[in-house]
């Protein structure tokens, strides 16, 4: 766990994959440019003695990421978020499969979350219903702008992802993660438009939509949707990495989200691999906003609002007591292999009164 | 031949001045996109590189057909061409644009033209640009009740000077720099707000009047849309600075 000025800080890490991008599964050229593109994100934040090889990148090993997240990384937890594009990888290039294997290996360290796609029709329902039975989801990614045949991406306020979503709450899968972000394919940046977020969470304050990337490069529309519905988040991954290599930046953009949202509804993620958490929580963490940014704002990135935005937010979403969560990684096989037991406490000191 | 009419690639690059990158709004100029002029009697081609080879192919044909037209309203120049270089649609952008084709005839997969992408972003520019422009004032004592009044006709800008003067009332008027003034009204016009004298200097970021109670709002959602412009400058920087290997500040 997290230790800064004296103090625990749980990390419940909200976006992290565990991905396939070797050349054996690339079906479609959008595979190899989609990897590619990632490693521009991963090489141009990444501090340089930190930067991994593009192999290294494409594919790696449960036991690195176990290490980067939990033995090196100051990360507690991590929500495990799956990204399919089927039309460009083989075996998908980030499956619930896949990620399921992880959180069975290491149940107490990872949540793993569905993925849907309403142009699915029955067969993606039924799939749903698969997903939450076997792994248990109570979450679901959705990547508004994957291909899919002719289409280039979907809207979340469409009559069929209205169906999708019922079919959410009714089977528990409360968290909604949208990918929002940097407009990579297809050719028009409609599909990652923050604006269907909006009636979708007016049609349905039962569920929570996370938007990812806080909506970069569409923070404006982000922020404006978001302080008008309080069932929407944002998270942080793409934005965090700022607090490294533009701290400053940093500093303003967390200052509209905590004037737009507020401290509760803000969520880190390292999107790992894209970046490790190691360097980026100690970069968050180490963040301030400039006294006039925080005249400007009105608002301060203390280490209470730190807390929250690291692990306390998305501990709430996912039901997780934290204190007891404590006691449970303890005494898992990750605290075990890298001697992190002591970071969670002693285990007799607990029951003192 | 007047030194303006001479072509030098220094004449070409003011040229380019006036095109900026629509998500940045910044000159490409300034943000360094271009790699390479190359003159030859009339003729002018412009190689340019954009931070990432995934910018939005949108984007990249709206700063390249722009790049065009500008260097070809250059009196002396014939024929004016861009390359585009290491961009993932650089073929379609360059034949597209240098074809005089339209954005759907260069992408058949696209989805209807880019100009509803560039009113929207010109749109955003708006609104960040009158964050700042209003902050101006601000500072030069207006009230935000007399600043949501103000009509197109109460602004006059002294070009000579670079002061703009703002009028109040019939004996009360302001002088501030002209710049963000400037700037803004140049957005405003492209996005038809303040085109006649008697409508309104400033409106909401939706194009309405602003009523004197959601001044702040307004105020504040214009900072948004400046802090999301500059943010994803130094986004788009980062990824350039990985590309061409120079460290990033």
């Amino acid at each position: 766990m997290y230790q800064y000025e004296g103090e625990d800080v749980f990390v419940l890490d909200g976006h992290v994959h565990w991905w396939d991008a070797s050349k054996d599964n690339i079906s479609h050229e959008g595979g190899e440019q989609f990897i590619r593109c990632f490693y521009d994100y991963h090489t141009g934040f990444t501090p340089e003695e930190r930067q991994w090889s593009l192999e290294e990148y494409r594919k790696y090993d449960k036991e690195r990421m176990v290490r980067d997240m939990f033995g090196d990384g100051h990360a507690d937890m991590g929500i495990l978020q799956p990204t399919y594009l089927n039309e460009f990888y083989t075996e998908g290039f980030n499956t619930i499969d896949r990620c399921g294997e992880l959180a069975e290996d290491h149940p107490s360290r990872f949540i793993v979350n569905g993925r849907f796609d309403p142009r699915e029709g029955e067969a993606g329902l039924k799939e749903l219903e698969r997903q939450a039975e076997e792994f248990d989801v109570r979450g679901a990614k959705v990547y508004t702008a994957e291909w899919n045949g002719d289409s280039k991406g979907w809207r979340l306020d469409s009559e069929e992802s209205f169906e999708y979503l019922e079919k959410c709450a009714e089977l528990g899968i409360k968290n909604i993660h949208a990918h929002k972000g940097p407009t990579i394919r297809p050719l028009n940046r409609d599909a990652f438009d923050v604006a269907d977020v909006d009636d979708a969470a007016t049609s349905f304050p039962e569920l929570n939509f996370v938007v990812e990337h806080v909506g970069l490069p569409r923070l404006d529309d982000f922020c404006w949707i978001a302080a008008q519905e309080p069932n929407v988040y944002g998270g942080l991954a793409v934005a965090a990495p700022l607090a490294e290599s533009r701290p400053r930046k940093f500093g303003e953009i967390m200052g509209e989200l905590l004037f737009w949202l507020g401290e509760d509804r803000i969520l880190f993620g390292s999107d790992y691999a894209i970046w490790e958490p190691e360097w980026l929580i100690e970069a968050v963490m180490e963040a301030e906003m400039t006294p006039e940014q925080r005249e400007e704002y009105g608002v301060e990135l203390d280490l209470e609002v730190k807390k929250k935005i690291m692990g306390e937010n998305a501990a709430k979403l996912y039901d997780i007591d934290i204190e007891r969560q404590k006691e449970i990684l303890r005494d898992d096989g990750v605290s075990e292999e890298f001697g992190l037991a002591e970071q969670y406490g002693e285990g007799t000191a607990v029951a003192d009164d | 031949m007047s030194e303006t009419h001479r072509i030098s690639p220094e004449t070409i690059e003011e040229r380019l001045e006036v095109v900026t990158d629509p998500e940045l709004d910044r000159s490409i100029v300034e943000l360094d996109y271009i790699e390479d002029i190359e003159i030859d009697g009339g003729s002018v081609e412009v190689a340019f590189t954009l931070p990432t080879a995934w910018c939005s192919p949108a984007f990249a044909w709206m700063m390249m057909a722009d790049a065009r037209d500008a260097m070809a309203a250059h009196p002396a120049v014939s024929t004016a061409r861009i390359r585009l270089r290491d961009h993932m649609h650089a073929a379609e952008i360059n034949e597209g644009v240098n074809g005089d084709l339209a954005f759907g005839e260069a992408f058949e997969d696209a989805d209807g033209e880019v100009e509803s992408v560039r009113r929207e972003l010109d749109g955003k520019a708006r609104v960040a640009r009158q964050y700042r422009a209003t902050e101006s004032l601000l500072d030069g004592g207006l009230q935000p009740e007399q600043i949501a009044r103000l009509r197109r006709e109460d602004l006059a800008i002294d070009p000579e000077s670079s002061r703009a003067t703002i009028r109040l009332n019939h004996d009360l008027s302001v002088c501030v720099e002209a710049e963000s003034l400037e700037r803004y009204l140049e957005k405003a016009l492209a996005t038809g707000i303040a085109d006649e004298a008697e409508k309104r200097l400033f409106v909401t970021p939706e194009g309405e009047a602003i009523q004197p109670s959601e001044f702040e709002t307004v105020h504040s959602r214009g900072r948004l849309a400046a802090t999301n412009m500059t943010g994803q400058g130094h986004v788009c920087e980062n990824l350039g600075a990985s590309r061409i290997g120079s460290p990033s500040d």
